[in-house]
C-alpha cells in the first residue's frame, strides 16, 4: 500500500531531518546549510555505554519536533519530571507527546510483586481473605509494554519521529526474537511513512546475533563512547553504519554545553 | 496390668448418606482425604455437600477451585437441593478460585519451585488459620501437582500441606483426577499422593448388565476400621447417595 503524501508536507519536511543538533547535521551533510541530515524513512541505533550522553542524545534528537503532535519520546528509565526538567533547562520545545513506560512498569507491575512479596512473608488478614474470596476472575494485569510500543509507534502519521530511550527495557523482559520482530515492524512503519526512528540500546544488553540482526535492520548506527584522557573525560560517537553515504562514517568527539545539550568537537572521517 | 485401650478417634461426619457407615462414624478430625475419581464420578459433588453439611452444623469450610471458575461451580451445584447459597453469601462456605490466589501471590507462571511450594502451602495454612476452617475441599489437587516440576517436591507439597491442615484440626478432602480405575495400581494422577493421604476413596464407573454406574469406595482410612466394598454412588438432586452394590453381575 502507498501512501500519498501532501505536496506542502513534503516542500516543509524535505528529503531530510534534522539529528537534533545543527553543527552534526553541518559535519554530516558537509554543507554549512542548514538542511538536515538524517534521509528521512532512515531508522537510527544508538548504542553505547552508560554515561556517555545518549539519554540526552535521545531527548536531543526528538526535540527537533517538526510537529510535536506526530512526535513521540518513550522513555523507559525517566520520570515525566526528569525529561521536563531536561527540556526545560535547554529551552527545548515541552508539547511533544511523552511515553514514561518505565514508570507505568514500575506502577503496574512492581507494586503487584511488591503486593505479593507481602502476602508470601507476612501472610493474609482477615480483609485480605474476604476480599480474595469474592474475587472471582484474575484482573487483566499483563500489560504487553511491546506491543503498546509497536502499536503507538505505528499509529503516527507521515514524517513523525520517535524515539525508544532504550531497547534495554524490553530485551531484558520479552522474548528477544519478539523485540526484534516488533522492531522490525517499526522500521517498515518508517520507511514507508518517512519517519525518523531513533532507538537506543547499552552495550551488552543483547546478545552479539541479536545485535548483528539490529544493525541490520538500521540504517544508521552510532555507538558512543566515554573515556578518559588525561583527567578529563572524552566522549564520541563513532558513526560506523550509514546506509549509502560511507563518506559519513566518522570519529566525532562531542560535549555537552548548557547552551547546544550535545555539540561536535573534532571529526575524524573513516571513509 | 494395664486393659487394652479402647481409644476413638473424633470424627468429622460427613452428612453423606451411607459414607458415614462405612467409616463407621465419619472421618478421622484433621485427616486429608485423597478422593480419587475419573470424570464425572461425582467427586466435586461429594465435595461440596460434604462443605454444606458442615456449613449446617456452623462450621466454617473453604473451597479452592482449581479446575473451573468458582462462579461456574456454584451455578453448576445450585441445581443440588441440598446446596444453600445463603451459606457462601454468609461467609460459612469460602470459595476461593485458585488462579487469583496464584495471581496474589505472584504464582501466575506453569511451573513452581520449592519457595513457590511453601507460599502455596503457607497461603491455604493462613486461610484456614485465620478464619477457622475445619473442613477444606481442594478440587483439584491434580491440577496443583501439574505445575510442581517433579515427584519430590510433589510428596513435600502434599505432606507439607497435609502436615499443617492436620495440627489445625482441618478435615480436607483433596479431589484427584484419574483416567481410569479399572486397575488397582493407581489411584491418583501422579502416584504419591495416595501415599501421603491418611485415606483414600475411590469413585469410578463399573458395567453392570450394560448399564455404567457409579460406585464409590474407601480404599484407606487411617484411624478407624471401614468397609472396603464397592458401594453404588448415586447423584440425586439432594446429593450423593450410597448403597451396598449387589455382587452378583459385576465385571470390573
Amino acid at each position: 500500500m502507498s501512501i500519498n503524501f501532501d505536496p506542502d508536507d513534503e516542500e516543509y519536511y524535505g528529503d531530510m531531518g534534522s539529528i537534533g543538533s545543527v553543527k552534526f547535521d553541518r559535519i554530516l551533510t558537509g554543507t554549512p546549510l542548514n538542511t538536515g541530515s538524517i534521509p528521512r524513512g532512515f531508522s537510527i541505533l544508538a548504542s553505547g555505554n552508560a554515561g556517555a550522553g545518549m539519554d540526552l542524545f535521545a531527548k536531543q534528537f526528538a526535540s527537533v519536533a517538526e510537529d510535536p503532535e506526530n512526535t513521540i519520546l518513550v522513555s523507559t528509565s525517566e520520570t515525566s519530571n526528569e525529561i521536563l526538567s531536561v527540556y526545560r533547562k535547554y529551552d527545548w520545545p515541552t508539547d511533544i507527546r511523552v511515553r514514561t513506560m518505565g514508570e507505568e512498569y514500575n506502577k503496574e507491575v512492581l507494586t503487584r510483586e511488591l503486593a505479593a512479596s507481602r502476602y508470601r512473608i507476612e501472610g493474609f488478614t482477615l480483609s485480605d481473605i474476604q476480599k480474595l474470596a469474592q474475587t472471582r476472575f484474575v484482573e487483566q494485569k499483563n500489560h504487553d509494554f511491546l506491543t503498546d510500543l509497536a502499536t503507538q509507534v505505528t499509529s503516527l502519521g507521515p514524517y513523525f519521529r520517535a524515539v525508544i530511550d532504550s531497547l534495554d527495557f524490553f530485551y531484558s523482559r520479552f522474548d528477544p526474537a519478539r523485540v526484534t520482530s516488533m522492531l522490525r515492524i517499526m522500521q517498515a512503519h518508517a520507511q514507508r511513512n518517512r519517519g525518523l526512528l531513533l532507538m537506543t540500546v547499552s552495550d551488552q544488553a543483547v546478545e552479539k546475533s541479536t545485535e548483528r540482526e539490529l544493525m541490520a535492520i538500521c540504517d544508521i548506527v552510532m555507538e558512543f563512547e566515554v573515556g578518559m584522557r588525561g583527567s578529563d573525560f572524552d566522549t564520541r560517537m563513532v558513526i560506523r553504519r550509514f546506509r549509502n553515504a560511507p563518506e559519513n562514517l566518522a570519529f566525532i568527539t562531542f560535549r555537552v554545553t548548557p547552551e547546544e545539550a550535545i555539540t561536535p568537537e573534532t571529526v575524524e572521517r573513516v571513509a | 496390668m494395664l486393659g487394652a485401650p479402647s481409644y476413638e478417634r473424633d470424627r468429622c461426619v460427613t452428612g453423606i448418606r451411607g459414607l458415614d457407615e462405612i467409616l463407621r462414624g465419619g472421618i478421622p478430625y484433621g485427616s486429608a482425604i485423597l478422593v480419587s475419581g475419573t470424570c464425572g464420578s461425582g467427586k466435586t459433588t461429594l465435595g461440596m455437600e460434604f462443605l454444606m453439611n458442615g456449613a449446617r452444623a456452623g462450621e466454617a469450610c473453604a473451597h479452592f477451585s482449581a479446575t473451573e471458575p468458582s462462579v461456574k461451580l456454584l451455578e453448576n451445584v445450585r441445581q443440588f437441593s441440598f446446596f444453600d447459597m445463603s451459606a457462601v453469601d454468609q461467609g460459612l462456605i469460602n470459595v476461593f478460585d485458585m488462579d487469583v490466589l496464584f495471581s496474589w501471590l505472584g504464582l501466575d507462571k506453569s511451573t513452581f519451585n520449592l519457595d513457590d511450594i511453601d507460599a502455596m502451602v503457607k497461603a491455604i495454612t493462613d486461610i484456614v488459620n485465620t478464619i477457622g476452617v475445619t473442613r477444606l475441599v481442594i478440587d483439584s489437587v491434580t491440577s496443583l501437582c501439574y505445575k510442581v516440576p517433579n515427584e519430590q517436591l510433589i510428596r513435600d507439597f502434599l505432606f507439607k500441606l497435609g502436615k499443617s491442615l492436620s495440627t489445625l484440626g482441618c478435615t480436607t478432602l483433596l479431589i484427584a483426577e484419574i483416567t481410569s480405575v479399572g486397575g488397582t495400581a493407581h489411584r491418583s494422577a501422579f502416584g504419591v499422593e495416595e501415599a501421603i493421604a491418611d485415606g483414600i476413596i475411590v469413585l469410578g464407573d463399573v458395567e453392570r448388565m450394560g448399564h455404567l454406574l457409579r460406585y464409590l469406595q474407601v480404599v484407606k482410612m487411617r484411624g478407624t476400621d471401614h468397609s472396603r466394598a464397592k458401594y453404588a454412588l448415586e447423584l440425586t438432586r439432594s446429593g450423593v447417595m450410597l448403597t451396598p452394590m449387589l455382587k452378583w453381575g459385576v465385571s470390573d
